[in-house]
């Protein structure tokens, strides 16, 4: 069979296996046949929620590099033997590697990697628990951007590693190539980096584009345009549907991330320069009262949802827009998931209001944008009996051609490097499908102008997971005479927390 | 004779079947979704009686494909919700810590209740005060302990911490039941020799294996769910059922098709071994509530 025949022969079987034309046993025998190898190792593993491992494109693309599993054998050598552990958080990078992608990397530096997979608060437990002891129970940290103020001297810095290092230096790692606005939001705390971007989950606007034609209207440009096109469908549609929704659960971190979205889309920040609590000022209680009348134009049942019910009221047809986790795209294109298959467009976020405050107006280094980010770092623990073993999996983790097969097959996450957004076998998966990529260059547009970032300061994760959400809930719940009444409280829990 | 009237008789039913009903229902609704795709999980307005049935769910928590029913296969050992192995470790570790604590138990509850030593209510309150301390103020120290010990991360560490923490309740429940029986029978055995292992052996524990089996339910279901032990002192060598249950919470939702498998398939040992000692468990249950 000649190359060009044998190359279009696959992509007629990976497209009859994606729309279930076939079966899994008759595409892996074809495939077998055919000489594909690691494409078709990912079919039949699923995730429910945006982690369905569908081959991007057909052909050998999608086998990891052996340049790179090479390299991965040559530094391995003295550590063979070795175990690697580390306790993440169940996200698609993460479990794209410890289903499917870890093999490769054990096979080729004799390592063995043990991955804990755990809901975040669990891995916070585990963390804190390692560092106080510091006993090197794992060796590398999975570190949400909120807890990157606590966690920075424990790590190591990824620039001192490589200059100290250079022997076991990945060819063309470069901290360089991550996404500038990622390594500044997410992995830089004071003069350090908290290791390197891992993933990216981060606000974009989600709306059903059948409905938006329906009602003659274009994706929303600027916050209060997007109120009134909610409040629009709702008035015509409901209760049936909803033109927005949200994850606003009473004391729970979602509604401290939904809250900061309106806040800085309004100008306000939660800092100002003081280091004092800023959310009750002028701009802050503009940004309540627009939240409040969006909340009008949600589903009932709304304040008792994270992500999770936020997702399901679209996914199941309840609402028709949300402005959330991008994560969330490739899985509502699953149209055995879901009744939105192909009906969902991604667009930025709505322009802020007012103008944004900079990163000098605010405190801890907070950097407003209405495009929430919720990403986390991988860094080598300076506790790790095996630092250097540990370097080389957190290289080979995030290198270019792991974050590739990472995307392609762990559901269409968002890249935390720069080329991976261009990458032939991501552009390949444009189209709509579970673990679809076409929603990928509005993430990478809103990474790099409408990113928001939470301060870096130790308390920020009992205040953004306690001391806000709660006050928040209880405002929803109407325990508060006032907008102004809630912010005061919780600019006097806060003020209070943040000066010890 | 007071005969009562068909409609009362039938008043009395229907709340009978409701009150059932109301027991029943969130254990049919959770049993079913563990059959349901995820489309029928979160369809509004909810689908109760009425779904395409799948065995998805429980192909991928176990990793299998389940031959004829087979609708999509699943590869071996695959995905992240491979939970199998985890049933195993709740197995283990559950049926282990109910060995320890009734062996242990047996022996110390009849001590207490037919030894007579000096400060022996101390004895009993301060075995019963044990049980007052809240689990999560023990399992940080207990994290250190084990890290130096090497029992971190092992069957027997998690055995011994669940022996641990049921030997209290295990212990005052056996020693009720052992109570119950005669101390007449102890003393008439003593008189014709017996000493006092034959006696306990031959005669008390015998007498008292419903309260044995009725103690060794209550251990397993401790066992069985008890979650900040596993969660603080495990690792990736083991872990239980509730532990794991929550890694189907991911940062983009919860994978509640899967959790219900993993739940219905873990009811299945503990119904088993609840089963099996039954016949004990009832008499063990009404054991003492008659006196003569």
């Amino acid at each position: 069979m000649r190359d060009s025949d044998r190359k279009r022969y696959l992509a007629k079987i990976v497209d009859d296996y994606v729309r279930r034309r076939i079966s899994r046993r008759q595409f892996l025998t074809t495939s077998a046949q055919l000489g594909l190898g690691a494409a078709a190792l990912g079919t039949g593993m699923s995730r429910p929620f945006g982690g369905l491992f569908t081959p991007a494109n057909a052909d050998e693309m999608l086998q990891p590099s052996q340049e790179v599993l090479d390299w991965v054998a040559d530094v391995s050598t003295p550590f063979r033997g070795t175990t690697l552990k580390l306790a993440t958080e169940s996200t698609p990078p993460s479990n794209a590697i410890n289903s499917q992608l870890k093999p490769y990397f054990e096979e080729a530096s004799g390592m063995t990697v043990e991955i804990e997979v755990l809901p975040l608060e669990q891995v916070l437990q585990k963390l804190t628990l390692d560092i106080a002891s510091q006993l090197g129970t794992y060796d590398l940290y999975y570190i949400d951007q909120s807890w990157a103020a606590f966690t920075s001297r424990d790590v190591f810095d990824p620039r001192e590693q490589l200059a100290d290092k250079p022997d076991l230096a990945m060819p063309d790692w470069r901290v360089e190539d991550f996404l500038p606005a990622l390594v500044d939001g997410i992995a830089r705390y004071e003069d350090r980096l908290v290791g390197v971007p891992y993933d990216i989950p981060i606000f974009i606007m989600m709306y059903r584009k059948d409905i938006w034609e329906e009602m003659g209207f274009e994706a929303p440009t600027e916050l209060e345009q997007y109120y009134q096109q909610a409040k629009a469908i709702t008035d015509a549609m409901g209760p049936e549907m909803y033109g927005a929704t949200g994850q606003m659960k009473s004391g729970h971190y979602s509604l401290e991330c939904d809250w900061t979205a309106w806040l800085w889309g309004h100008g306000g920040s939660i800092f100002n320069s003081d280091g004092k609590f800023s959310g009750n000022d002028e701009r802050g209680l503009e940004a309540m009262e627009y939240w409040r009348r969006l909340y009008q134009t949600m589903p009932p049942g709304v304040t008792g949802w994270t992500w999770d019910g936020q997702g399901q009221s679209i996914a199941q047809g309840v609402a028709a827009s949300m402005m959330s986790w991008g994560e969330f795209f490739p899985y509502f294109d699953d149209p055995n998931a879901t009744k939105v298959s192909g009906l969902m467009e991604a667009a930025r976020c709505p322009a802020p209001k007012n103008p944004l405050r900079t990163v000098e107006d605010t405190g801890f280094g907070e950097i407003p944008g209405v495009g929430h980010q919720g990403g986390s770092s991988l860094a080598v623990s300076q506790n790790s009996k095996n630092p250097d073993a540990a370097w080389i999996f957190m290289q080979w983790a995030t290198c270019h051609d792991t974050q590739v097969l990472i995307t392609a097959l762990g559901g269409g996450t968002g890249p935390t490097r720069t080329a991976v957004y261009d990458d032939p076998r991501i552009l390949a998966n444009r189209r709509v499908g579970p673990g679809t990529t076409r929603h990928l260059n509005v993430v990478r547009d809103t990474i790099a102008m409408d990113m928001g970032s939470e301060p870096d300061l130790p308390e920020w994760a009992e205040l953004a997971n306690d001391t806000i959400p709660v006050r928040l809930g209880k405002y929803f719940a109407g325990d508060y005479g006032s907008a102004k009444e809630a912010m005061d409280d919780i600019a006097q829990a806060a003020d209070k927390i943040v000066s010890g | 004779m007071i005969v009562e009237s068909q409609a009362r008789r039938m008043t009395r039913t229907l709340a009978a079947y409701m009150v059932v009903a109301l027991f029943v229902f969130p254990l049919y609704f959770w049993a079913t979704t563990a059959f349901k795709n995820a489309k029928d999980i979160f369809n509004t307005p909810p689908t109760v009686w009425v779904f395409e049935p799948t065995l998805r769910n429980f192909e991928e928590v176990f990793g299998i494909s389940l031959g004829f029913f087979r609708q999509q296969e699943v590869l071996p050992g695959g995905g992240n919700f491979f939970m199998a192995p985890r049933l195993w470790d709740s197995i283990v570790v559950a049926l282990g810590s109910t060995l320890l604590s009734v062996i242990v138990a047996t022996l110390a509850g009849y001590s207490l209740s037919r030894m007579d030593f000096r400060f022996r209510h101390l004895f009993v309150g301060w075995v019963l005060s044990t049980r007052m301390m809240p689990p999560v103020a023990v399992a940080i120290p207990m994290f250190f302990i084990y890290k130096d010990i090497g029992l971190l991360d092992t069957y027997t560490g998690i055995i011994l911490i669940h022996a641990v923490m049921n030997l209290p309740l295990a212990v005052l429940l056996l020693k009720s039941f052992f109570d119950d029986i005669p101390r007449d029978i102890d003393e008439c055995a003593m008189i014709d020799g017996a000493s006092r292992w034959i006696i306990f052996r031959r005669i008390v524990l015998p007498m008292a294996r419903g309260g044995v089996a009725a103690t060794a339910v209550l251990c397993f279901i401790f066992s069985w769910t008890e979650f900040i032990f596993v969660l603080t002192l495990t690792q990736t060598g083991l872990k239980t059922v509730p532990v794991v249950s929550s890694s189907f919470v991911t940062s983009t939702g919860t994978a509640w098709g899967n959790m219900a498998a993993l739940g219905v398939a873990a009811t299945a040992p503990a119904f088993l071994f609840i089963l099996l000692v039954q016949k004990q468990l009832v008499r063990g249950l009404t054991l003492g509530s008659l006196k003569e």
